[in-house]
């Protein structure tokens, strides 16, 4: 039959037999599969980019990050409040996440 | 997952299936579920050595005289047998081949001890990469010691303690370290010693100091740092070349005098023998008083909170030890400190423990919580696997079934959770199991909990001497839930009379990966029992 599946066995010799060598092969010609451009450069990563492993793992990370939320944050909120305990009332304590 | 149960459908579909990305090992597994211990050779006939261990690559099998003062190493192979002709007399070619020789070939017996210095018994490290084992030889424990410039009290003090670093294909020892008057626990609860990929670290009580040692390639044992009175390694000399007279008051902490009345005067001679507080304790004093100052905003209320804090706690902090330490990765020890009539007691009511988390390269201390802090518990959940510090090289320890790689395991912890009345006596009790103890758990799939369903206190991964029962210990199927899958006879039936009145204690050695398994029954006053389990 010179079709792309060849002279492979069917149980119906009808099978397969709508298919001409030559639409395939216009087919494959025709088209041509279409590009997409991107329109902006905003999702680029920077030029200096390096991927590379994390050393510490994430027990270690969550341990550090945990520490530096206790000793960073407070000290944040504490700044925010310095300016404003001239004129008012000293406030109570911030709520404590745990003690020991 | 296979489709069928069966093991030569299960054979057909793994030519066609492939399995979760980083999931092969959990399904290559199931195929222990087909292949089971089940067969036991009752009480069989080998020497009287007391035995450790199988390695966790499948090498060796080590074992002790009785006497405690040799090494006998094994190799684990498999019974093999062969006959002439046509007629294959099964039954009576296994029975002759089940003996002990069939499955371990002696390789060697090296002798470590000496007149006075024995074998740990409970001690044994592998290192994989180069089949090195590490052993211990010690003196008898004294409790009677007079106080050592730099030793604290309260601890029993050894002689010597040797380690020695042993290549297990010859039995040659590459290198031997020793300690003089001081201790080192090495019970299976609080073991003092932890490896980590090729690096040891050894908890040494008395003088309160973590020996960090590296194993090198070629069999030496070489100091790394120690930490414990200095932190950095130039600290003593610095100290040593700045110190200009001996008795100093620390001025560092100028209100601790205004509670010293209240914990009592008695305490001041903790530190006036030495001018300052040990470089780890100042680490953890200043990260306490840091975290307490920065807990509260408000510069007015500051030093009242700290007051309550930092400086009523203040003695009580002065006085912890160090008890146990592991490795969280190269760089990072958790340490536990607790009191020190509390470090090895079970009982967590009366002494309060602390687990801090060290930087080595730093100095810093990262995080601080007590035994009974909920945050801790929540990342102990949660990252359990990481508590175990294995490195990336041993595949086969980072399947060990544990509360954040296995469902059933979670389960059963949240379960336990949800029983219990007081939170914080439950977390508690959890964190006895930190620091870990390195090598503790055996690798094999057998213990697998999304293979197998067994009793955990009458068998598990752990390697500990249990109460053993009479029954069989049952392992039954996951995945179909009242498939017994095989059963370990733990022992020889005796009547019902017997049983009841002697205390029988056994203990398992699984083989990694082979369907073999050693069970050993000891009672009082009797020879103790072997058997082994198999597939036949």
């Amino acid at each position: 039959m010179g079709s792309l599946l060849g002279d492979w066995p069917s149980y119906d010799p009808h099978n397969f037999s709508q298919l001409r060598p030559a639409d395939l092969s216009s087919q494959s010609s025709k088209v041509t599969p279409v590009t997409y451009q991107p329109t902006h450069s905003r999702t680029l990563p920077p030029p200096d980019q390096v991927i590379s492993t994390e050393t510490r793992n994430i027990l270690l990370r969550r341990f550090y990050q945990k520490s530096e939320e206790k000793l960073c944050r407070k000290r944040a909120a504490s700044d925010h409040l310095t300016p404003e305990h001239r004129c008012k009332q000293p406030r109570g304590t911030l709520a404590e996440e745990e003690g020991y | 997952m296979f489709k069928g149960t069966n093991v030569a459908a299960r054979i057909f579909e793994r030519q066609i299936i492939s399995p979760r990305p980083g999931a092969s090992i959990n399904f290559v597994r199931q195929f222990y579920e087909n292949l089971v211990p089940g067969c036991t050779i009752c009480d069989i006939d080998c020497p009287d050595y007391s035995f450790k261990k199988i390695t966790d690559d499948g090498q060796y099998l080590v074992s002790f005289s009785r006497n405690l003062q040799d090494i006998i190493v094994y190799r684990p192979t498999w019974l093999s047998f062969s006959f002439k002709g046509e007629i294959c007399d099964y039954e009576s070619l296994t029975q002759k081949a089940k003996k002990f020789d069939s499955f371990f070939t002696q390789l060697y017996c090296i002798t470590l001890g000496s007149s006075n210095e024995f074998i740990c018994k409970d001690f044994f490290l592998y290192l994989e990469n180069h089949q090195f084992g590490l052993f211990a030889t010690s003196t008898a424990q004294t409790h009677e010691v007079p106080a050592n410039e730099g030793a604290i009290h309260g601890v029993p003090s050894i002689e010597k303690i040797t380690f020695h670093l042993v290549r297990l294909k010859d039995g040659e020892v590459m290198d031997e370290k020793s300690f003089y008057n001081d201790f080192v626990n090495l019970t299976p609860h609080s073991m003092g010693v932890f490896l980590y990929e090729d690096l040891l670290c050894i908890m040494s009580l008395r003088y309160q100091t973590i020996h960090i040692l590296q194993v090198r390639d070629s069999g030496n044992l070489v100091d790394v740092r120690n930490i414990g009175a200095f932190c950095l390694e130039d600290d003593e000399l610095y100290l040593n070349s700045h110190t200009q007279c001996p008795a100093v008051v620390n001025k560092s902490k100028p209100d601790e005098n205004i509670h010293q009345s209240a914990n009592g005067i008695h305490h001041q001679q903790v530190t006036q023998g030495s001018s300052f507080l040990t470089g780890i304790k100042q680490r953890l004093l200043s990260f306490i008083f840091r975290k307490a100052w920065n807990e509260e905003a408000d510069p007015a209320l500051r030093v009242q909170h700290l007051k309550k804090k930092f400086y009523f706690h203040f003695q009580d902090y002065v006085d912890l030890i160090m008890w146990k330490v592991q490795f969280l990765d190269r760089y990072h020890l958790l340490i536990k400190f607790g009191s020190v009539d509390g470090g090895v007691s079970r009982s967590t009511d009366q002494h309060p423990a602390f687990f801090a988390v060290y930087n080595m390269e730093t100095t810093e201390i990262v995080a601080f919580y007590q035994n009974s802090s909920e945050e801790l518990y929540s990342l102990f959940e949660q990252f359990y696997d990481h508590f175990h510090a294995n490195s990336r090289e041993l595949v086969h320890a980072n399947f060990i079934s544990s509360y954040s790689n296995n469902v059933h395991a979670l389960e059963q912890l949240q379960s336990m959770k949800n029983k219990t009345s007081s939170l914080s006596q439950f977390v508690k009790k959890i964190m006895t199991s930190l620091p870990y103890t390195c090598q503790s758990q055996s690798p094999s799939p057998y213990f697998d909990l999304s293979l197998f369903r067994y009793d955990e206190k009458l068998i598990s991964a752990t390697e500990r001497l249990r109460h053993s029962t009479d029954h069989p210990i049952k392992f039954i199927s996951r995945r179909q839930p009242h498939v017994l899958k095989f059963k370990m006879k733990t022992g020889l039936e005796t009547s019902g009379m017997d049983s009841s009145r002697t205390k029988k204690i056994s203990s398992f050695l699984f083989h990694p990966y082979l369907p073999l398994a050693l069970s050993i029954q000891q009672t009082y006053m009797q020879p103790t029992v072997v058997n082994i389990h198999l597939r036949l």
